[in-house]
């Protein structure tokens, strides 16, 4: 008897009232983009459109709510996840709240985070997951955060935030970013030792043995799939016995988004202005070719000079990014965007999970300016007609392939 | 043109050298990293014709190893400091371009018995409030995967001038030359990344202290220090006379009009060496 996938609803809670002609006029959703198109009447009641909606993924079902932080952008209106949070820790009662993360160099003390965490830990009874990021390009911009160091203390702020939690204070932290001669945080968590903690990351090597070293699991921060997911995988699972440890699929997630109509005509026929709301316009500046990208590149240097060769020697410049595809074709092909009957969509993720061999799927529902009846449809769909086939599918499919799993994700809990 | 990697105790420093004369320490800046770690450019060639040019790679840079104990300005000039004393250089002539304009301002502030004559190129490191140094990391970021006609504005008064398209074109080119800007980026974030970006709120007070003959040169069409900067080193600097603009260039003067650029720089040095032997005379 082995443990299904786990399915989470994420929302980014995008602007949706942008103009029409927002692509031609402006050449990013990020940073720069003007915060005079924030359309202040349009906009009351948003966020509680979209807190609901998460209250609604809960109510029916879903194995949890996923939030993250994102900073002067239309792509994602969270700014401080953990006031969402807050918000989801009064009006839900079962499913976990995974904040996908805190930023934590953009803040001026790892300790507020411990704090802040221990709070919805404890507001939440126990169910927080706690996400750690360091942040990248539009965050790097945004925050005036140094970007080439900006990994070490990343780090620093992660074993910081991780000793807070389990050792009895007061004790003095002689880190070189965050000395701090008394640390001591009230409350403590909930969860003991600690609520668990969750690092997005691409596949940088560094970043997934700094995962596995400390028994965390990793979000593959990636947003098409294929080859490379499992390549992913299969590198975090050596990582993993290299470090006397053991994968299972709870010890990584990945993101997708999705949309169930009653058939995949119909489906695609009532998401094509939310996707491609999404892609042209929340994509702009970050993973679309139009435009300038600022998620990753040799502005934000803070790859190491090796790495980055090697990014030059084997990446295409020119090649297309998720936000440029062009129609269904292109973006079937992404494996990103899943849109479809019951059927497709159950079909499409299965096949995902069977090459990523990953636990945790976390998916986007909301798409650009989706609106709610459509996507709390959407969800009914994928609760009443797609979970129940994943779960048994993922149970018998884990099993297979991890027969020692049942003990391991007990501990991973 | 000799290249030479010094060994500081473990790290290593390329530091690039010709010319005979006095030594002239050239401190390099973001548009001119290759001439530094690749060959001189006619405008180094210049200097090299009176003087023996030294010019070090800045820490992760060309050959030289990053630094790996922190690396904000106070631990370039420190860096710098070893350099000379591994280099056997006591006293030299000091310029800067750049970023390298501002090390060789907190250098020659720290250490105004150590630098001869200063010059300074479209150097970084003032705070001016209102004119901000243009946003070098903003523009590296391509445009359509590989379009970067805003960095070339940023850097060169002419975006479709020659050694802009050459050293930064608007295509997936030869990587050793992207790694080069890469390096220089990766550096400049660490010295200037924000906050702040690229100055140090303290180094106006300082100026005084650097009495020694000054010049300050200056593209005519910077768009990346803007000429407010020039003008404030201009006027705290005791030994400096007046701004001189080059013509028809931007902030890669150094590159964009090499002549001029090294003819200022030139008669500045002629000048202040008649002025210094006239002042020992009388």
């Amino acid at each position: 008897m082995s443990k299904p996938v786990r399915l989470y609803c994420w929302h980014f809670m995008s602007y949706p009232y942008l103009p029409d002609d927002f692509d031609t006029r402006y050449d990013s959703g990020w940073v720069t983009v003007p915060n005079c198109l924030w359309d202040g009447e349009k906009s009351r009641g948003l966020y509680q459109e979209y807190i609901d909606q998460l209250a609604y993924a809960d109510e029916i079902g879903f194995d949890g709510m996923v939030l993250n932080e994102h900073h002067q952008n239309i792509y994602g209106l969270m700014p401080s996840p953990n006031l969402i949070a807050a918000a989801l820790a009064q009006k839900t009662r079962h499913g976990k709240i995974v904040i996908l993360g805190n930023l934590l160099p953009l803040h001026l003390n790892p300790l507020r985070m411990a704090e802040e965490y221990a709070m919805l830990d404890n507001m939440s009874d126990g169910r927080l997951i706690a996400g750690f990021a360091p942040g990248s390009g539009p965050e790097t911009f945004n925050y005036d955060v140094p970007s080439a160091p900006s990994r070490e203390q990343f780090w620093e702020a992660v074993d910081l935030i991780q000793r807070a939690w389990t050792e009895d204070g007061p004790f003095a932290w002689e880190g070189r970013h965050y000395p701090l001669r008394y640390v001591n945080p009230w409350p403590r968590p909930t969860q003991r030792p600690h609520p668990p903690v969750w690092i997005p990351s691409s596949r940088s090597t560094e970043t997934l043995v700094n995962i596995a070293r400390r028994g965390y699991c990793y979000f593959l921060s990636s947003r098409s799939h294929g080859s490379e997911t499992a390549k992913s995988q299969a590198q975090f699972a050596r990582i993993l016995e290299e470090h006397g440890d053991r994968f299972d699929p709870f010890r990584m997630g990945i993101l997708m988004s999705a949309h169930v109509g009653e058939s995949d005509a119909q489906a695609r026929a009532e998401a094509k202005e939310g996707v491609w709301y999404f892609l042209k316009n929340c994509l702009k500046g970050h993973l679309r070719r139009e435009g300038r990208m600022l998620t990753a590149g040799p502005g934000i240097p803070y790859i190491p000079p090796a790495e980055f060769r090697s990014y030059l020697k084997f990446s295409d410049p020119t090649a297309p990014l998720l936000g440029d595809a062009a129609d269904w074709i292109d973006l079937d092909r992404s494996q990103s965007i899943i849109v479809g009957g019951p059927d497709t969509v159950y079909r499409r993720i299965l096949d995902i999970v069977e090459h990523a061999k990953c636990g945790h799927l976390l998916i986007q529902f909301h798409m650009g300016n989706m609106p709610d009846t459509l996507v709390r449809n959407s969800m009914k769909l994928f609760i009443d007609e797609v979970a129940p086939r994943l779960k048994q599918a993922s149970a018998k499919l884990f099993a297979r392939h991890f027969p020692e799993m049942e003990r391991s994700a007990e501990m991973a809990q | 043109m000799s290249k030479t990697v010094l060994d500081l105790r473990g790290r290593k420093v390329a530091v690039a050298e010709d010319g005979r004369g006095d030594p002239l320490v050239y401190l390099h800046g973001f548009a001119d990293v290759h001439a530094v770690a690749g060959d001189f450019q006619p405008f180094h060639l210049r200097l090299c014709e009176t003087a023996r040019v030294v010019a070090p790679a800045h820490p992760g840079c060309a050959e030289s190893d990053e630094l790996t104990d922190g690396c904000g300005i106070d631990d370039v000039v420190f860096h710098y400091l070893e350099v000379f004393d591994a280099l056997g250089l006591a006293r030299f002539d000091l310029v800067g371009h750049c970023v390298g304009g501002w090390i060789a301002a907190e250098l020659a502030v720290r250490h105004p018995e150590r630098v001869r004559r200063l010059a300074l190129i479209g150097a970084s490191g003032l705070f001016v409030s209102g004119a901000p140094v243009g946003d070098v990391f903003m523009h590296s970021q391509p445009e359509r995967g590989v379009e970067i006609a805003t960095l070339r504005r940023l850097l060169f008064a002419d975006e479709h001038a020659a050694a802009g398209l050459r050293f930064f074109p608007s295509a997936r080119g030869d990587i050793e030359e992207e790694m080069r800007r890469y390096q220089m980026l990766r550096f400049s974030s660490f010295v200037g990344f924000k906050p702040p970006y690229f100055y140090n709120r303290a180094l106006a007070g300082r100026l005084y202290r650097a009495a020694m003959p000054a010049a300050v040169i200056w593209g005519a069409a910077d768009r990346m220090v803007p000429r407010a900067h020039g003008e404030a080193y201009v006027g705290g600097l005791p030994g400096a006379e007046g701004l001189t603009l080059i013509a028809g260039a931007g902030h890669s003067a150094p590159l964009e009009a090499p002549d001029a650029t090294a003819d200022a720089l030139l008669n500045f040095l002629a000048l202040a060496q008649h002025a210094g032997k006239r002042a020992q005379r009388g």
